[in-house]
């Protein structure tokens, strides 16, 4: 699916509060700098409010659901004065659109604000692609990529054919499809260090397939799985680089790859 | 309190219930099979018969078929069966008035099924153009063995019972008194249990041959 | 049995380190795949017919108390005997009564996972009864005395070479040929005599049809009907659950079950029973026994776990689960194993026995997906999580790590001092881009690196460079 570059923008510029996630804050910053950009060049107004911390999806996963509730809250209050939220991870944003009104269950004025911030709030490529209209001009990149579509953002917010039309437009850029692109890398959140061997199994199956595609660039929306697919594939041994497809769209492609010195 | 009480009142108490109309319900499961077309596959060909037999020959059911014009021609088209494949001519006859009715001489012919019966010949009530099933129901006429013992099963249906759906079926039926078994017969006896992979003749015939009798007497699926 | 006594965690390992296990899964769950996909292809109407199927279940679990007692009155009417069993143990005791009532000395099975659930096979062995497994993986099951490890194809953790060598040894006239197709007829020629010399047949139902009280079975070697034909009893045992309203109701949860499980549009052998042979019948069993089993079943619907009593039993969540993929079907310690396993179990073997099912998940919803009855069961996972959360099952390290995390993810400027610490931290064990043998990252890099963060975090950075605009 390919979005047609000189669709109209809406009509004035949305103010967009930006949530990097916890992951991206701590580890790769490049992903969230690439994610201001993006949103930049589409025409929003970022605001990325330093109340942000984490949405709270490793307590509700582990089924802390009263620690969930407390950060679903402190989210919430931290948001929803925007009128978008967009985050690079298709994870933290399915917890706060399918998720909240769960962990809040049992408070019905907060469950009804989570589900009223939670239309309004977005994965990066979906909410460039299905809200903005966008589409990145001037990139180019001469390699090959294949693309994992990170459960969450895949199952919960139908986040598929977004990431691949915005790919698509950087000049030199070629996808090589991957064997089993939807099934899960084993990361699971803290699946992948409750149960370490298990994770690894998966993971060495993904890394296998990634090897099989050919391609040079691994590159995918979330960036948990990103580290351990990319983990894996460096202890193997291989050569195959992974990014944050926001980068990638951003123009930062040539730095350096997930794992690598910096 | 018996275990009954017990179980109805464990689900009554998690259901919240009060009693039930026991009419307004039965509306409402009905309600549940409207619009049949929008829940089931659509047919692999126009005509009920061309349907039936498209269906019969795709290798997920694996069974041959033929149409012979008259019931009278089936002897000869079991001979045949038996010539192609070197089959001695002894069959297992189901005791139907309809087969016991022809002329088989020239076949060594009984009516109990052995343990190892190589062919046993059969007359299906109904045939099933959505699935290529074959329906029979256990009577008099109808030992259930006969079904699953033999090696080789040769059928014989009648194209004019030949029926569009299996809904169909439980439509033509509803509200009669259920036979013992009602065997709904797809293709041949076959396994998936050693990795996977389709091995047919499990413990049920290995090979179901297929025998259409006459016309349709309508010739739309729908 | 050994298995049993080792933690989740050593039979995960054990599982892993055998490589026969994983080619015999990737071979049976491979092909289930495969096929599933292609029989979906060619269903356009499958979204249709499972949100019908959904609803099906749905209302005659919402009504579960008029649809068994018209069941009930139906089959008593058709001339069978019906019974109520609370527990496991009070419905094997039934069946073990009416085998001995029956004066039963060899009594053959058609493979029911409620029958595994009830510990049926163990309860027959212990009354001295010959007990015949009729399904060819469950008689490849009683060869190799173990459990079965899938519920549609119980002896998937078994390689062709590892039947072959069974049949070899263990049966009469074993095959000469090294094919499947040989072994399959070996088991066949094994089996005949014994279907036929049979004085009980035990079946589980797919379907109780409430309008006639008619129970169904779906089989694709044709042994339920070899099965429950000659023998003069049979007894069939059924969860309270497997109700729909009439055949049509059946016909259609069938197109969904029978394409999830095998990629097939309907099994070879679809049979409604009702009642004992009837007068005129050639054939036919003339005592017909239901026991109807709860089991855990009302609980379910008590305490937040009705959408679980939708299931089918099709095997498709498995199939398609990476966790169950890598482990197969012993680890999970249960009857029931994978997805769905992961939410029946802690129902029937209680939870602190077996909180580590619901949480070796990743949560990743692809069970959800491929559910003809669209169960959530990453949410029921969660669901018991939340439980073992509440109740103190979870290991003290993961509260107190979790403790902490809320308390500095709830406080801003505290939050954004450990994230900087942790990150400085982590770059003193950073080598090439990689952090390596850095206390407590152990569980990952025992397997893969880990990525190192930059140097500063991305709020430090933004801070910075806003104050410099």
């Amino acid at each position: 699916m390919t979005q047609p570059q000189d669709t109209p923008r809406l009509s004035s510029s949305p103010r967009v509060a930006l949530f990097v996630t916890c992951l991206v804050d701590a580890m790769r910053p490049s992903v969230g700098f690439a994610a201001l950009k993006l949103l930049r060049d589409a025409g929003c107004q970022v605001e990325v409010p330093q109340a942000q911390t984490c949405c709270g999806q490793p307590a509700f996963n582990s089924g802390d659901t009263a620690h969930a509730a407390a950060l679903a809250r402190h989210f919430i209050e931290t948001f929803e004065g925007y009128d978008y939220v967009v985050a690079p991870s298709g994870s933290c944003v399915g917890m706060t659109r399918a998720h909240y009104a769960e962990a809040l269950a049992d408070d019905p004025a907060w469950a009804a604000r989570a589900h009223r911030l939670g239309e309004r709030t977005f994965e990066l490529m979906s909410f460039l692609v299905d809200v903005m209209r966008f589409a990145p001009a001037d990139v180019k990149l001469d390699t090959s990529f294949t693309y994992h579509d990170s459960c969450s953002g895949l199952r919960e917010l139908g986040v598929h054919d977004q990431p691949r039309a915005l790919l698509g437009k950087v000049t030199g850029l070629t996808l090589k499809p991957l064997e089993g692109n939807d099934v899960c890398c084993g990361f699971g959140g803290t699946f992948c260090v409750k149960y370490p061997s298990i994770s690894n199994a998966v993971v060495g199956e993904k890394a296998e397939a990634i090897e099989r595609s050919g391609a040079k660039l691994l590159l995918g929306g979330d960036l948990g799985c990103l580290m351990n697919m990319a983990g894996k594939l460096k202890r193997k041994g291989s050569g195959v680089r992974a990014f944050h497809a926001a980068e990638v769209l951003a123009g930062m492609g040539n730095a350096p790859a997930i794992g690598e010195e910096s | 309190m018996s275990t009954r009480e017990a179980i109805l009142d464990a689900v009554r108490g998690a259901l919240g219930h009060k009693t039930v109309d026991g009419a307004a319900l039965r509306r409402e499961a009905d309600a549940l099979l409207a619009d049949l077309p929008a829940i089931r596959p659509d047919l692999l060909a126009d005509g009920l018969v061309e349907a039936f037999i498209a269906r019969l020959v795709t290798p997920k059911v694996a069974a041959t078929a033929e149409r012979i014009a008259d019931a009278r021609e089936l002897p000869a088209a079991v001979a045949r069966y038996v010539e192609a494949r070197g089959l001695p001519a002894a069959i297992a006859l189901q005791p139907a008035a309809v087969l016991q009715a022809l002329d088989w001489s020239g076949f060594d012919v009984h009516d109990r099924v052995a343990p190892d019966e190589t062919l046993a010949v059969g007359f299906a009530r109904w045939g099933i153009a959505e699935t290529g099933s074959l329906v029979f129901h256990s009577d008099a006429e109808t030992p259930i063995l006969a079904n699953f013992l033999p090696l080789h099963h040769l059928v014989m249906v009648r194209a004019s019972t030949v029926l569009a759906y299996l809904d169909d079926y439980a439509a033509a039926t509803a509200g009669q008194r259920p036979p013992r078994n009602v065997n709904i017969i797809t293709g041949a006896s076959g396994t998936t249990d050693i990795e996977g992979s389709l091995v047919l003749g499990a413990h049920g015939p290995r090979y179901l041959h297929v025998v259409i009798v006459g016309e349709a007497t309508d010739q739309s699926a729908r | 049995m050994e298995e049993a006594t080792l933690s989740f965690k050593a039979r995960a390992e054990r599982a892993l380190a055998d490589p026969t296990l994983k080619i015999a899964i990737d071979r049976t769950t491979g092909t289930a795949e495969r096929k599933r996909a292609v029989a979906m292809s060619q269903f356009p109407q499958f979204d249709a017919a499972r949100e019908r199927g959904k609803r099906i279940k749905d209302h005659v679990i919402a009504n579960l108390d008029h649809y068994l007692l018209e069941f009930e009155r139906n089959a008593i009417a058709s001339g069978a005997k019906v019974y109520w069993a609370a527990t496991a143990g009070e419905a094997s005791q039934i069946v073990v009564r009416l085998c001995k009532e029956a004066g039963a000395k060899r009594v053959t099975r058609v493979k029911s996972m409620l029958g595994e659930e009830i510990g049926l096979p163990h309860a027959l062995d212990e009354a001295g009864i010959e007990r015949v497994e009729t399904d060819l993986a469950e008689h490849i099951v009683q060869l190799g005395g173990d459990r079965p490890s899938h519920i549609v194809w119980p002896s998937m953790h078994r390689t062709r070479e590892q039947v072959s060598e069974m049949f070899k040894r263990l049966h009469r006239a074993p095959h000469q040929e090294e094919t499947i197709e040989a072994m399959v007829d070996s088991a066949r020629r094994e089996l005949r005599d014994k279907f036929l010399s049979a004085d009980v047949a035990i079946s589980g139902a797919n379907f109780l049809i409430a309008d006639t009280g008619a129970t169904c079975t779906v089989t694709n070697e044709g042994n339920a009907e070899l099965t429950t034909t000659p023998p003069r009893v049979h007894i069939v045992t059924a969860g309270i659950e497997k109700l729909v309203p009439s055949m049509g109701h059946a016909i259609a949860m069938l197109r969904l079950l029978v394409r999830s499980a095998t990629g097939a549009d309907v099994t070879q052998y679809t049979t409604f029973h009702c009642g004992p042979k009837q007068p005129g019948d050639r054939d036919g069993p003339e005592e017909f026994h239901i026991v109807l089993v709860d089991n855990g079943r009302t609980r379910m619907l008590r305490e937040g776990l009705k959408e679980m009593l939708r299931c089918i039993r099709c095997g498709a969540c498995m199939n398609h689960c990476v966790v169950f993929r890598q482990l197969g079907g012993h680890v999970y310690g249960g009857t029931y194993p994978g997805p769905m396993g992961a939410v029946l179990t802690p129902v029937l073997d209680g939870l602190e026995k077996s909180r580590d099912l619901p949480h070796a998940c990743t949560m990743n919803g692809k069970c959800q997906e491929v559910c003809p009855v669209a169960i959530p069961l990453p949410t029921l996972l969660r669901g018991w999580r939340d439980r073992s959360w509440r109740e103190g099952l979870e290991p003290a390290s993961v509260r107190f790590g979790l403790g902490m995390h809320a308390f500095f993810a709830l406080r801003p400027g505290l939050y954004r001092m450990a994230t900087a610490i942790a990150i400085r931290v982590m770059r003193l064990f950073s080598r090439g881009g990689v952090v390596r043998g850095m206390p407590g990252l152990g569980a990952w890099t025992a397997y893969r690196e880990f990525p190192a963060p930059a140097k500063r975090s991305f709020m430090e950075m933004y801070k910075e460079q806003e104050n410099q605009r």
